[in-house]
Formats: C-alpha cells, structure tokens, sequence
C-alpha cells in the first residue's frame, strides 16, 4: 500500500471540506457559540432561583399566642430563616379577614390559581388555643406545684392540636420554590415549640432528640468531584466524536457516488485500500476536532458558570485537570473506531439520503454501550473490558476518577478490542468500494413474489452467501422464539426430549428446508460424500487432542464471566439423572452433533465460501454456530472448536468427519461427569487423568495438556497438507492474490 | 494492444432474470487507431469500457490492455488508460489545475515534470484561462476540458472515450473530435463509443456495431461496404439491427 497516495486523498479530502462554508459553520463556529448561550440561559435560571422572591398569603395568623413567636414585624423571625433564605425573599401578606376553616381550601385555590400568591399558610382557628393548651397540660417544674394544680393525679387529657396548612402548587415552580422555603420555616419553628415545651415541663431541652447522627463523607475531596466529570465526559465524548464522524462520512462516500466523482477516483492508480484510509483519516480529523472544541466550549463555559453560582460550586467542583489529558488520550482510539463505523455504513449507501438513514440504528446500537458504563455495579473487569465500547468508557473512566493502578492491566485487552473493531470495520468499507453491487447499483421495485420465484428458479448448486446469512438468522430467531414457549425441564427425560425437539425445529428444518428450497444439489451444499478414511481418523484424533484445550478454554470463560450456581446445579443435576450412557451421549452428542453440522458447516458453510476467502467462511459460519448457543460461556468456547471443525470440513471436503468431531468433543465434555469412584479404583490411571477434580469442573494434569497441544498442532498441519478443493470465486481471489504480490507488480 | 476475448457480463435482474449485458464480445484495437464501439443505448457499450477501465469485473472471458489482464492485473491496467465519460464528474470545490494535478500525482509523477507537463496540457487544450475556476463553476465544456486534462496527463498509451461527446455544442464537440484525430496521430490506442453516426464515419478507422450485447459487424468502413454492400453507414447500421431484432423475435416495446 502506497502511504504518499493515502496522504494525497487525505489533503485534497480536508482542503475540500475545508472549502464548505456551511460544514465549517457546523463544526466550528457553532460550538463556539452554542454553549456559551446555553451557559447564559442556565445562568439566568439559576439566579432566578436564587433571587425571586416568594409571595405568601398568611390567614389567621392573628391568634398564636405561643411563644417562641413565628412572626416578627409582618415578617418570619429571622431565626427560622435558613442560610439559604433571606427575610426578603419572602413576602407575607395577612388575610384581613377571618376566613372560615371550609371557605380556606376553596380560597387558597383560587389565590394560588390565579397566581395572587404562591402559597398560603393557614392557621385553623383553634391552632393558638391548642398550642397553649398542650403548653398548659405540661407537669411545672416542682412537685408541689404539680399537686396543687391538679389535685392529686394529673390529668393528661391529650389535646388535638389541628394542623396548619400550606397551600401550594405543585405544577408551579414558583410554588414549588415558596412551598419548599416555608417547609423549612415551618420545620425549624415547630422543632422549637417542642423544645421549648420541653422545657417548661422540667426536662431537658434535648430529651426528644438525645443525639444527632454524624455524616462522615470519605470521600477525598477531588476524587468526588472526579467522579461525576467521570461519568459525563466518557459520555460526552463518544456522542461528539460519533455525531462529528457521521455527517463528514457520508459526505466523503454517498456523496461523492452522488456527484459522479467516485467513478473517476476509481480509475485511478489509487488502490481501494489507500483511497478507504485516506478517507478515514479525513473523517477522523473532524471528528477529533468535533469533540474538541466542544469539550474546550463547554468545559470554559461550564466553568464560568459554576465560578459564579454559589450553591453548584458546594455540590461539585470544576473538573481535574489531569482528566483532559486522558481525554486527549482516549479521542485518538474513540475517534478512529467511530470514524471506521461511520466510513463503512456511509460505504454501503448510494446516496446521501440512504447513507443518513443509516445514522439511525449506528446510534441505536452504540448507545447501550455507552450508557451501559453509567449504570451502578458495572465495573472495570476483565470481561468487561472486552466488550467493545463499553470497556474503552470504563477504562476512561478509571483514567478520570484518577486510579491508574487499577486501569493500568486492562489496557491492553481494551486496547486489542478497539483496534480489532477499527480494523474489522475498514476491511468491510474497502469490500463496499470493491463492490460492484454497491457502487453501480440502481434501485428496483421490490416485489416479493418475483423475488422468491426467482430465487427457486435460478438456483445454484450451492447456496448463496446471502442465503447462508439468512439460514444463521432464521435459526438465531426461531431459537429465540421458542425459548419462551418451552418449559424448563424437571427430568432427564424431560430435557432429552426438550433438547432433541429444538434441534430439530431450531436447527434442522430451516437448514434443510433451504436446502431444498434454494440449491439445486443438496449432496454438494451439504457435503454428503464419503472422507478419505485417513481424514476421518485424523478427525477423530483431533476432537480427542482438542478436548483438554477446550475444557481448559471453558473455565477461563466460566472465569471472565461466571454462571450463576444455580444454574450449574440444575444443568448438573438433569445430566446426572440420564439413566444409562447410550441414552445421555445420544442426547448430548449425537444427535446435536448430526444436526448442527449440518446446518453449520454443511449449507451456511458452503453459501459463505462464494465469499472468496475460505477462513472468512469458517469463521462466519462459526460465530452464527457459537451464537447458537443458548449459554454465552459455552458460546464462545463452541465459536472457537466451530472454527476448528470448520477447517476440518474444508480441508476433507466431507461434513461426516465433522460430526464425528462434534460427536466426540461432545461425548468427552459429558464423560467425566459421569467417572464414579469405583471406575476410578478399577482404572488408576483414570484418578491420574482427573487430579484436580473440584466441584467446578476438573483440570488435567499438565503432561496432558502438552501432549494435547503437540496433538492438535500435529493434526493441524497434516489437514493443512491436504489438497483441499476451492470454490470459484476462491480460486479468482487466489489468482488476483498471486498477481498483486508477484515482484512485477506495482 | 487491447485484446477483447468472449467478454461476457450478465446480471440477475429479478424482472427481467439473467440480463446478458454483454454476449461473447471480442475484438482488438491497436496503436495509431480509433477504434469505435457503435450502438444504441442499452447495447452494452458503457459495460465494455468498464469492464477495460477495471471498474466492473467479466462474468467471463478476458480482456488484456496493453499485455495486462484486467481482472487480474488491475492496478497495472489502471496506469495504462486514460478513462473520459460524459458522467466523469469534476470536484466542486477544486478548481481545473489542482483537480488535474491531483491526478497526476496520484499517477505518480513527479511534481517538477507534472507542472511542465500541466502547462503544456492547459495550452494545447486552451485551458488557460480556466486554470482557477472552481468546478462548480465550470460550463459541461470546461468540465469535459479538465476530463480530457485529467486523462491525459499521465500520457497513457490507450485512451478510452464514453460518448464523450453527449451534452456538448457544436464548437466543442467538433474540438474535441480535433483532439481525439490528433492523439491518434501521436500512435495512441483509441476506443470511442459513440451512438452519433457522423462521428463514428469521420473519425474512425475500425468499427463494431454493437446490439444488445452482441457485435453485429465489424471491420474499417471500407470492409464494411463491400461485405454489405451499403455505403450509408446509418443505412447499414439500421438494417442490422432490424435484421437482429426479426431473427431473434424481439419485438421492440420503446
């Protein structure tokens, strides 16, 4: 690949843009000055919060009579007021008249209604009376008193003190505000009627609350602060580089298809793969200049505004310093696996309009995984690391919040994911601009019928791609379905029947119906012809070498990503039920083992391989055949053994020396379980084989394991040295391959 | 020089089913020569030379430019041509000399032979004054100019030409067809699709009458009249093709 060309479509790319008023208006002005006014609008809100003054109609107020008193010249006594309010900040206005206790609610409701007053405080007529009555009630100071002022027993007649109300409106936030200050009021005062009544009966001021629980917050100060920035700017970040790749990508790709200048690019010397980065970068370069300056505009206004608002600057301070450097870090791999997301769906549209649609469900999808961080419990682990996205946000995160000693181990394993979703995505953005389909494609009515007809008509031999990919979706979604109408086993029994029935409907009958439906020779789709005895030996070998590797793979996932043990139990317990052996492989090995090859690597095997690249095939089929698993642990061990037998299939070009494979890796997952200690006495060298035996699951010795490793590498190389047949479009890549990299070339 | 064997391409149409754009097309073009594609639309002449210029790939047969296979050896073929249709679009945003400068050096020539060779190019196709016009501002003429710069300015040996005289007045088309006779006199490889008689009459020294996908004739003029006997190249064309349409029971619903 030539560099000094990705350079060139690069500079002419930016020079390009650069010479649009319109976009440079979007991406740099409007940042500039978006947030300052929305800094401006916050501002204003926020001193109006501070500063309106609240106007409150007080009615029968006249009669109190207690003490401590509530009001003081026509206002709330300052020692009811808290820091946060001022004496201004409330208005009271006493009812003239006296209202009637049914007339008050029906008063206050206009008055509040009609916006006369914000809220109302009514005092019922008996309030003041009831006040001093309790006051009254109340056991004086000395004993003798106390006799002479009851004769003899006291009387504690409890007396009904009714309640003062507060009127206000909830839909208002003017009420709001007014109801929230004069709860406060209310509250402090209340408190001291209670304090001071304790007094006058002789206790302690402090009897009703003996003590005060004390907050002690440990949090260090900057590590709070740290830790709210932590959760916005992970966010932030992708929402600007993911919105400021988009529009850019469409532009460079849809829009150039649309003014015919893709053609002419095409013809030129330059290769697709050069003309993809040169692209890429181009968009990689707006998008990190989208969220920097949208980050440098909102973070300088942020901090204006909380500099000048007294009560924010309480509840977090400005972010650390240290957190824009990280960002700065994380912009160069956050913008590159968007810009590389944004270029390859931008590749696939015609037209601008097509490629905006697009914009959409690339939304939908990276959403989840950016919010996902933010919900609690969710930590920086090493299985989260892994989930593309999500672990690049909580190891920025880690960053922020400043513990780099536990974010340093998981760079690396976030560091690969990105890079192989970056990398991934521009190899699907250069198929799209090798696509003849794509590039010159026009639109067609779409008609169903003549679709389907067609489709049975003009079938090939082999499926096609396309009707591979649908044959892995219909098993996913029929799966899916079923797994709601099905019960959950009790028995053996129960679950053999259960496991044998989903097979069947899940992954048998799509697999053969679309066999019969679409190819013409099911014997060639499904690879129904007899293997070289020696291949099928050496299959069998292999599944026998591959099972200790396999095992070791499971509990490492099982590690990364525990089961529930529940769910162990229960598995454990139904297998354990099978009442004779024949009967449990049966189940478990070999009826799946016929099915699923089948399906997997017979039809939606061979409708891949007219990709042209045979490991793309195997690992296409074998990431629908680990998805088909209903548990994730067990997913990604089966992606990984699929991939094998994929290989296998290829290389012998027969589908029976992959059910044997599966039949055998399945049987030897079983088989253990099922070794009792009277086997063990009866054949020692079985106790050596299961040394650590636990109770979740068993490893082997390690001699076993080498001897595995040695096994599978061995078997590897001689599938390797088989003459393997090619599909067409195989044997075309293969002769364009070899002239790209003869010395002649370029 | 270029050498056209069985080329084949069909589509799948769901309508029409398996649409044969192109049938078995073979011919050879030469240095020093126009080689015309004659056809109406529909014929398969644009499928042709995409198929030459590497963009479309042959469902089968082969093709060689200038000893290279295109399918095999596309990157190669790629700097052997000199690719102009009347849809080859011009960059809004660039004006005439950085556009065909651009091309130029992603052919890989070197900055200070690029400029002689650019001054030279913008003279001889009286360019000058255009030199700084943005494309957007360009008249179809001036844009059609900068196609041929651009095309031109790797000096390839085979030039291919897609009805590039489609939306072009008089004057200019009459000036481009001075350019094509004068590159031919240089010794390039010339293919030129056109569906305008007069052209193909003037300009031509070998010519294909192309339908649907097949060559119908082929040969100089002069070979052409004798074999049919008709010396109105528009008469012989249209008999032809009625002459195809009849055999073939294709009953024409334009």
């Amino acid at each position: 690949m030539n560099w000094s060309n990705v350079r060139l479509i690069l500079e002419r790319e930016l020079r390009d843009q650069l010479r649009d008023r319109r976009s440079l208006f979007v991406i740099f002005v409007l940042p500039i000055l978006l947030y300052p006014f929305l800094g401006m609008s916050l501002f204003q809100v926020a001193q109006f919060v501070q500063q309106h003054a609240s106007r409150v109609l007080v009615v029968g107020a006249d009669d109190l009579r207690v003490t401590p008193a509530l009001f003081e010249n026509e206002k709330f006594a300052a020692r009811w007021l808290g820091d946060a309010v001022d004496a201004n900040l409330i208005e009271l206005h006493f009812a003239g008249e006296i209202v009637a206790a049914e007339k008050v609610e029906e008063t206050a409701r206009r008055a509040v209604d009609e916006e006369e007053y914000e809220a109302v405080v009514f005092f019922p007529a008996d309030f003041g009376r009831g006040l001093e009555q309790v006051r009254r009630n109340l056991p004086p100071s000395d004993r003798a008193a106390a006799a002479e002022h009851t004769g003899g027993a006291p009387a504690r007649r409890t007396v009904e003190v009714p309640s003062p109300r507060i009127y206000w409106d909830d839909a208002s936030e003017k009420s709001q505000l007014a109801n929230a200050r004069l709860r406060v009021i209310m509250e402090r005062w209340r408190e001291e009627v209670g304090r001071e009544n304790l007094e006058t009966a002789g206790l302690s001021r402090s009897a009703a609350k003996p003590f005060d629980v004390a907050l002690e917050d440990v949090a260090d100060e900057r590590h709070r602060d740290a830790a709210l920035w932590a959760k916005i700017f992970p966010f932030l970040l992708l929402i600007w580089a993911l919105t400021g790749a988009f529009y850019p990508a469409v532009d460079l790709c849809a829009g150039e298809k649309e003014r015919g200048t893709l053609e002419t690019l095409l013809i030129s010397p330059a290769e697709r793969t050069e003309i993809v980065w040169g692209k890429l970068l181009t968009i990689m370069t707006f998008s990190s200049v989208t969220v920097v300056l949208n980050l440098v505009s909102m973070g300088v206004t942020g901090l204006f505004v909380i500099s000048q608002l007294e009560q924010f600057e309480r509840q977090f301070g400005p972010p650390p310093l240290s957190s824009f450097v990280w960002l700065l870090v994380a912009l160069v791999p956050v913008s590159a696996l968007f810009s590389a997301l944004c270029l390859a769906l931008a590749a696939l549209a015609r037209s601008t309009k097509e490629g905006q649609y697009y914009l959409m469900p690339l939304v939908l999808v990276a959403m989840p995984l950016v919010v996902l961080p933010m919900a609690p419990g969710v930590e920086l682990t090493l299985g989260n690391s892994l989930i593309p996205v999500t672990g690049l946000v909580l190891l920025l995160r880690a960053a922020v919040e400043g513990d780099y000693a536990q974010a340093l181990p998981f760079i690396p394993p976030v560091v690969a994911v990105t890079l192989a979703c970056c990398l991934l995505a521009i190899r699907w953005a250069v198929e799209q601009f090798n696509s003849e389909g794509v590039l010159f494609r026009e639109s067609e009515r779409l008609d169903l019928a003549l679709w389907v007809r067609h489709l049975m008509r003009d079938r090939g031999e082999t499926p096609s791609v396309a009707e591979a990919v649908a044959c892995g979706v219909v098993i996913l979604l029929v799966r899916f379905f079923m797994s709601f109408a099905l019960r959950q086993p009790e028995s053996f029994r129960d679950f053999a029947v259960l496991a044998i029935v989903t097979q069947l409907v899940v992954v048998f009958t799509p697999a053969l119906l679309m066999t019969v439906m679409f190819t013409r020779s099911p014997a060639k789709t499904l690879l129904l012809r007899l293997p070289r005895p020696s291949a099928l030996l050496a299959a069998v070998l292999l599944a026998v070498c591959l099972h200790p590797l396999a095992n070791l793979m499971q509990r490492a996932m099982t590690r990364l990503y525990p089961i529930s043990d529940d769910v162990t139990r229960q598995l454990g317990g139904l297998l354990e039920g099978a009442e004779s052996l024949a009967m449990l492989l049966f189940v478990v090995a070999v009826v799946p083992a016929i099915v699923e090859e089948l399906a997997f690597r017979g039809f939606i095997l061979s409708g891949f391989r007219h990709m042209g690249h045979k490991w793309r095939a195997i690992v296409l089929a074998s990431i629908f055949f680990g998805m088909s698993h209903a548990v994730f642990q067990q997913s990604l061990v089966a992606f990984v053994v699929g991939i094998v037998i994929g290989y296998v299939t290829v290389q012998s070009g027969s589908i029976v020396p992959a059910m044997a494979m599966h039949m055998v890796h399945n049987s030897l997952a079983v088989l253990p379980s099922r070794v009792t200690r009277a086997m063990e006495e009866r054949y020692p060298f079985l106790e050596r084989l299961f040394a650590d035996s636990t109770e979740a699951g068993y490893t082997y010795p390690w001699p076993v394991m080498a001897l595995s490793v040695i096994g599978v590498a061995v078997l590897l190389t001689w599938f390797h040295w088989q003459p393997a047949a090619k599909s067409p479009e195989e044997t075309l890549q293969e002769a364009i391959d070899h002239e790209a990299a003869s010395p002649l070339a370029g | 020089m270029i050498h056209v064997r069985e080329l084949t391409k069909s589509y799948d149409d769901l309508r029409r089913g398996k649409f044969m754009a192109l049938d078995g097309v073979s011919f050879d073009a030469f240095p020093g020569q126009v080689y015309a594609l004659l056809g109406p639309n529909g014929a398969g002449k644009t499928t042709i030379l995409r198929i030459l210029s590497t963009v479309l790939r042959p469902s089968h047969g082969s093709a060689t430019v200038n000893g290279f296979d295109v399918v095999t050896q596309a990157s190669r073929v790629r700097h052997q041509i000199g690719f102009m249709s009347a849809n080859t679009g011009v960059y809004d945003r660039m004006t005439a000399w950085e556009m065909v400068e651009y091309f130029g050096r992603l052919y890989g020539i070197d900055a200070e032979a690029l400029r002689w060779r650019m001054d030279d190019l913008f003279t001889r196709l009286k360019m000058n004054d255009i030199r700084d016009l943005l494309g957007a501002k360009m008249s179809t003429g001036m844009k059609q100019k900068v196609s041929i710069a651009r095309a031109l300015v790797h000096d390839p040996p085979v030039l291919i030409f897609d009805e590039a005289t489609v939306g072009l007045d008089v004057l200019v088309a009459r000036a481009l067809l001075r350019t094509v006779a004068e590159l031919r006199d240089q010794g390039k490889c010339i293919v030129f699709s056109t569906h305008i008689m007069r052209e193909a009459e003037k300009l031509c020294d070998r010519i294909a009458i192309l339908h649907r996908g097949h060559i119908l004739a082929e040969g100089t003029l002069d070979q052409l009249e004798d074999e049919y006997r008709e010396r109105d190249l528009e008469e012989l064309f249209f008999r032809l093709i009625s002459e195809h349409d009849e055999r073939y029971g294709i009953v024409e619903a334009r």
